[in-house]
């Protein structure tokens, strides 16, 4: 621990100055005077020295004692749609291995027996590439292990049939439909099927199955093409009553979704009014709707160790407190990993998990922190944002760079600290999820 | 605990603008995973949050 350390300020906007010790996320927003000067109350500083200790630890214990909860499993490689961005390299896709019934009973095996100590249930969630291609198998495995594990599902909908929405929803499972824009026009450049359409269609006709399910989010990959939608967007969501909305950037792991990524000025701004937008909605209709990547942010910056997405941390979670098996059994930190074989872990019908965690791969992406990177082990927002992803700039031919979208990440940042000290938390949660927290803390 | 917080809200917004603003949670019962990419894992029995 550096003891040396101090609180740095920096500007949220014409009215707050921001207080932050970027090492704990220490933060107190403070008003501006008209000509622009601040005082730093003596009590905030006090409150400062009083906390520090208890938030290093807090954030260390985060970071680096946090245990895997999450596995992703790729049940097959085969795709029925053709996103441009996709991060599963073609001739994968095109390969087409797929688990049988046997081998995901076996997988699901090994994963309950290396879980049955846990006091939490671990989530299993069926990923990339279309699970549903292999639909008969996954729910025949949700039945016979539903009472050990948590299962979620990531699918275009193109082949969702009304009763598997009544399965999952018995279930709980936990279901992301991917939908990038309001229109089929501009969905379907990035949501194109192998036949040459896009899955705009079936994917309303899913979220109108799904009708208002608490565990349904929608998933929207923003590129140059829908960056001006995403407010719409929410309208859109909001109106078929989707509780969550994700509006991650694109990842740029493979060269043809670079030529994909919208400006990080112009993302920002489109996020922040997507935000607004959704807040708005919430409070007029009583019905709410989040920006689940925003909520992240702000509970980074308000309850760290209750953040979400792993993506936004550093270690990113990857081959930490998730990993993904392939379809061929491949164990890897990160689905995003899937095109890298020396990122393989080992093979789930050879080694056990424990091993995969603890092989030179695994502890290599855990090994990447913003304190090694340049710029980021300077930034004050970097246990915020936390500088995604290893996968993205290995691809790019270096792990150690910043975060592809950083810019943006800054000013999404700043507008979060602006949000929280106008009281605005409430409207950008989950609602009553305040109530399963406690203040540690709070100035008065 | 939730009424707690609602009545410090209603503090805040019948209040001036604050000196400073600060303050830090605990989430008190988290879900079953801390998730990547979606919050699966939130929709068992009890909302979380997110």
């Amino acid at each position: 621990m550096n003891n040396n350390r101090v609180i740095s300020f920096s500007d949220i906007d014409a009215d707050w100055k921001l207080a932050l010790d970027a090492d704990n996320v220490f933060w107190g927003v403070v008003p501006k005077k008209v000509d622009g000067a601040f005082m730093m109350p003596d009590d905030l500083i006090t409150l400062y020295q009083k906390e520090r200790e208890h938030l290093d630890k807090e954030l260390h214990d985060f970071r680096f004692n946090a245990e895997l909860n999450c596995i992703y499993i790729d049940p097959t490689d085969k795709c029925n749609a053709n996103c441009p961005y996709c991060y599963i390299p073609s001739r994968i896709r095109k390969k087409g291995t797929q688990m049988t019934g046997q081998e995901l009973d076996a997988v699901l095996t090994k994963i309950a027996a290396h879980f049955k100590t846990s006091s939490k249930k671990p989530v299993i969630v069926f990923h990339a590439a279309e699970p549903l291609l292999v639909k008969g198998i996954l729910f025949n495995a949700i039945d016979r292990f539903h009472k050990e594990l948590l299962f979620g599902i990531q699918t275009n909908a193109l082949l969702l049939e009304k009763e598997d929405v009544e399965f999952m929803k018995k279930r709980r499972m936990g279901v992301g439909i991917s939908l990038d824009a309001p229109e089929a026009d501009i969905n379907n450049i990035s949501r194109a099927t192998t036949r040459g359409n896009g899955n705009f269609e079936k994917a309303v006709q899913a979220i109108d199955w799904f009708d208002g399910y608490e565990g349904l989010n929608v998933i929207s990959t923003v590129t140059k093409f829908n960056v001006h939608r995403l407010s719409d967007h929410v309208r859109f969501l909001h109106k078929k009553k989707v509780p969550c909305v994700l509006l991650n950037p694109v990842r740029v792991t493979r060269i043809p979704a670079l030529k994909l990524k919208p400006d990080q000025k112009v993302f920002a701004e489109n996020l922040m009014d997507a935000v607004d937008t959704a807040m708005d909605l919430s409070i007029k209709s009583g019905r709410q709707i989040v920006v689940g990547n925003f909520s992240n942010v702000i509970l980074a910056i308000i309850s760290p160790s209750a953040r979400r997405m792993m993506c936004d941390i550093s270690p990113c979670g990857g081959g930490r407190t998730f990993l993904t098996i392939t379809a061929g059994g491949e164990m890897v930190p990160c689905g995003e990993f899937i095109g890298s074989k020396e990122f393989s872990g080992g093979n789930i019908f050879d080694t056990t998990i424990s091993k995969a965690m603890n092989s030179k791969p695994f502890k290599e992406i855990r090994s990447r922190t913003v304190e090694k990177i340049e710029e980021c082990n300077t930034c004050d927002f970097r246990h915020i944002c936390g500088s995604p992803c290893p996968a993205e700039m290995y691809a790019r031919g270096n792990m150690y760079k910043k975060a592809e979208f950083c810019d943006f990440y800054k000013e999404i940042i700043r507008h979060a600290f602006k949000l929280i000290a106008e009281d605005k938390v409430k409207y950008l949660l989950r609602k009553d999820s305040l109530a399963y927290m406690q203040y540690e803390y709070q100035y008065k | 605990m939730t009424k707690k917080i609602k009545s410090e809200n209603k503090k805040t917004r019948h209040s001036k603008k604050p000196s400073a603003v600060s303050y830090h949670l605990k989430c008190a019962k988290t879900a079953n995973g801390l998730t990547h990419f979606v919050m699966y894992g939130d929709v068992p029995k009890k909302k979380m949050p997110l």
